[in-house]
């Protein structure tokens, strides 16, 4: 059986190899408690020690768990909305120019999405459309906010626009532990991943619809990693509050829970009847494989975990693991 | 069929009297009321809406803005006294109609213990409803230790209950989310508190319900066990999924599925009837749409309406 993976992040080489005492768009490398990070200013972004493998040695891992193809996004270390934006615009080109590299070179088993300088609207439609046009990537991932900016804001419109007419599907992903549920490092709980991303997502999908972006764009293609997080589960309480408060209505969306077969999802959930839930909730069509690849809070055996699940069938299996992006991406 | 709503909101009389005539009331200034009618009823007033909707009892709790955690402990410590007493009241004249839940003054955790104490013991109170965070502190904080081992003892309900902001109001204000996604945000979070802090594993008997069924606890239970599978939560002896039957739950979700997915994870014990009575987002016509849900047996509906609250509190109407 074949098997597509939405969630899969590599990192350009030359940042994860940058030689010591030498500079990547302002960053440099450094080792802190045996960890290889690239430094910035304040920012300390861990490179996982899987950036460093190359295509032959990613495709030999992909092989040992079963996966086919790994439509790579960048690992949100690449984001850096935060710096400015010719250096966002120069990272991004440098990051697309390398995914395309390994589609070209492998494409049975690589398809790539772009990195986007989202800080900088104008220069991020025009790097999307550069990735999609010249380079035949299948679209970009982005955070869930752009410096606490989320994406129903006015100034993302001329993106959102693009997008749909490009066709690229957008892959919302976090950017580390910059969630909404802070970090509790001292403790070690690790609660801005286990709820934050989960949180983020929700917040995200709720800022779609509430602002109007997929009533504007009915065409968009949006993919909500992590299971599109508390979506589905949360979809009553956000019906009720259309209902009741003006503030849900005021730009015109329809009852939420009527958007949730109109996005994307992952199944990166951890659990069976989580994703049971988000199928009966969305649609069998709307769920593409995500393993999260290479992070331990990813999918272990992400192909073996699918096919193992007794609640879904045959059909639904195959949906999951390549006929629903296979279909949406045209890979 | 009997029905004990655990999750209804009251405003004491003596606030909304002293903000009629312009008079401070334990350090809140005079402001204009902007509130549900329903909150300026009398108890009687209340009776016959609970006879429309078919709630035999109500669990009342002064509203979520008295908390004042941010404010002087002996000055909040006498407003929630006045509160506590207001809702005694209430029960003492209708003892078969109300129940109550006390306000305690978090912020100063022994002042927060008497008052427990007072309304469990002397007043008769079932326990007390409390925000999600004290001045930005959780409640694996172990200042707050002493409150549970206290609780523990009396025997005391906890509803947690968000009040002020959630964990959604820094990202977006907008579209109603803070209430709508950071309630269940908010909700989890605390799930998290409790049990990676060690405070389930620290008192067995606590009794903690987790108001707006819980949140999204149950849903993102899956991914905290992730978490505990590759080792970032070592310092509890079992994945958080075994604790979510230590926890009990209101049934306010506005969805069956959800409902459905609650009672699967946590147990069909642990779930309560809860209608956030009488704010806009609560459950319209409660019972009826209890009644009304397919996918549960008629047993489970009545240990939802009633029956799992009168084990939790140790009555029996039978």
């Amino acid at each position: 059986m074949r098997s597509i993976d939405i969630h899969a992040h590599i990192a350009p080489l030359a940042a994860s190899h940058l030689p010591e005492g030498q500079t990547w768009h302002g960053f440099t490398r450094r080792e802190m408690n045996g960890r290889q990070f690239l430094v910035q200013g304040e920012k300390r972004q861990w490179l996982h020690p899987a950036y460093s493998l190359t295509a032959d040695e990613r495709i030999a891992y992909m092989d040992s768990v079963n996966v086919d193809v790994h439509v790579l996004t960048t690992w949100v270390g690449m984001y850096n909305y935060d710096l400015p934006g010719d250096v966002g615009a120069g990272i991004a080109r440098e990051c697309n120019d390398y995914v395309a590299e390994l589609t070209r070179s492998h494409p049975d088993r690589f398809a790539g999405m772009a990195t986007l300088p989202m800080q900088d609207v104008n220069a991020a439609v025009a790097e999307l459309e550069r990735a999609v046009n010249e380079l035949g990537l299948k679209g970009a991932q982005i955070a869930d906010h752009v410096n606490n900016k989320t994406l129903d804001h006015e100034d993302f419109i001329p993106f959102w626009s693009a997008a749909e007419q490009l066709g690229a599907l957008i892959f919302f992903h976090q950017e580390g532990d910059d969630t909404i549920v802070k970090p509790r490092d001292t403790k070690g709980w690790a609660i801005d991943n286990s709820i934050g991303n989960l949180s983020d997502r929700v917040v995200t999908f709720g800022t779609l619809v509430f602002g109007g972006v997929l009533d504007r764009f009915p065409d968009l293609k949006v993919c909500l990693a992590h299971g599109g997080g508390f979506t589905c589960f949360g979809a009553g309480r956000l019906d009720r509050g259309w209902q009741v408060r003006s503030e849900a209505r005021e730009l015109g969306a329809n009852i939420p829970s009527t958007y949730l077969n109109k996005v994307y999802y992952d199944c990166l959930t951890h659990s069976e009847a989580v994703l049971r839930y988000m199928i009966d909730s969305v649609g069998i069509d709307r769920i593409f494989l995500g393993s999260d690849y290479p992070y331990d809070m990813g999918i272990d055996e992400p192909t073996g975990w699918v096919n193992s699940l007794e609640s879904l069938t045959q059909d639904e299996k195959e949906a999951i693991l390549w006929k629903n992006l296979e279909r949406v991406l045209g890979v | 069929m009997r029905s004990i709503d655990i999750h209804a909101h009251v405003t004491p009389q003596s606030y909304l009297s002293a903000m009629k005539e312009g008079r401070v009331w334990h350090g809140v200034e005079p402001h204009p009321l902007d509130i549900e009618p329903q909150l300026e009823w009398t108890p009687e007033q209340r009776i016959k809406d609970m006879d429309s909707l078919g709630v035999d009892v109500q669990i009342a709790s002064t509203g979520a803005q008295f908390y004042y955690y941010g404010r002087g402990g002996q000055e909040i410590a006498a407003m929630h006294r006045e509160c506590n007493d207001e809702v005694h009241q209430m029960t003492i004249d209708h003892p078969e109609r109300f129940k109550g839940l006390a306000q305690i003054p978090m912020q100063d955790v022994d002042l927060a213990i008497a008052e427990l104490d007072r309304c469990v013991n002397q007043l008769g109170m079932v326990g007390a409803m409390i925000d999600d965070k004290v001045n930005g502190k959780t409640f694996d904080e172990p200042e707050f230790l002493p409150l549970w081992k206290a609780a523990e003892q009396m025997g005391a309900v906890f509803l947690i209950h968000q009040g002020g902001g959630t964990l959604v109001n820094p990202r977006t204000r907008k579209y109603h989310l803070p209430n709508t996604i950071g309630n269940l945000v908010d909700r989890a979070v605390t799930f998290a508190s409790f049990v990676m802090g060690g405070v389930m594993d620290a008192c067995p008997d606590l009794k903690i319900c987790l108001a707006h069924g819980g949140g999204y606890a149950c849903y993102g239970v899956g991914r905290m066990d992730r978490s505990w599978d590759v080792g970032r939560l070592p310092q509890i002896p079992q994945p958080p999924s075994a604790y979510l039957s230590r926890f009990y739950y209101d049934c306010l979700t506005h969805s069956e599925s959800a409902l459905r997915m609650l009672i699967d994870m946590a147990g069909i014990d642990r779930v309560v009837f809860g209608t956030d009575w009488p704010f806009d987002m609560q459950i319209d016509w409660p019972v009826s749409w209890v009644l009304s849900l397919e996918s549960l047996t008629q047993e489970e509906k009545e240990a939802i309406l009633w029956k799992n609250m009168e084990n939790l509190l140790g009555i029996s109407s039978e």
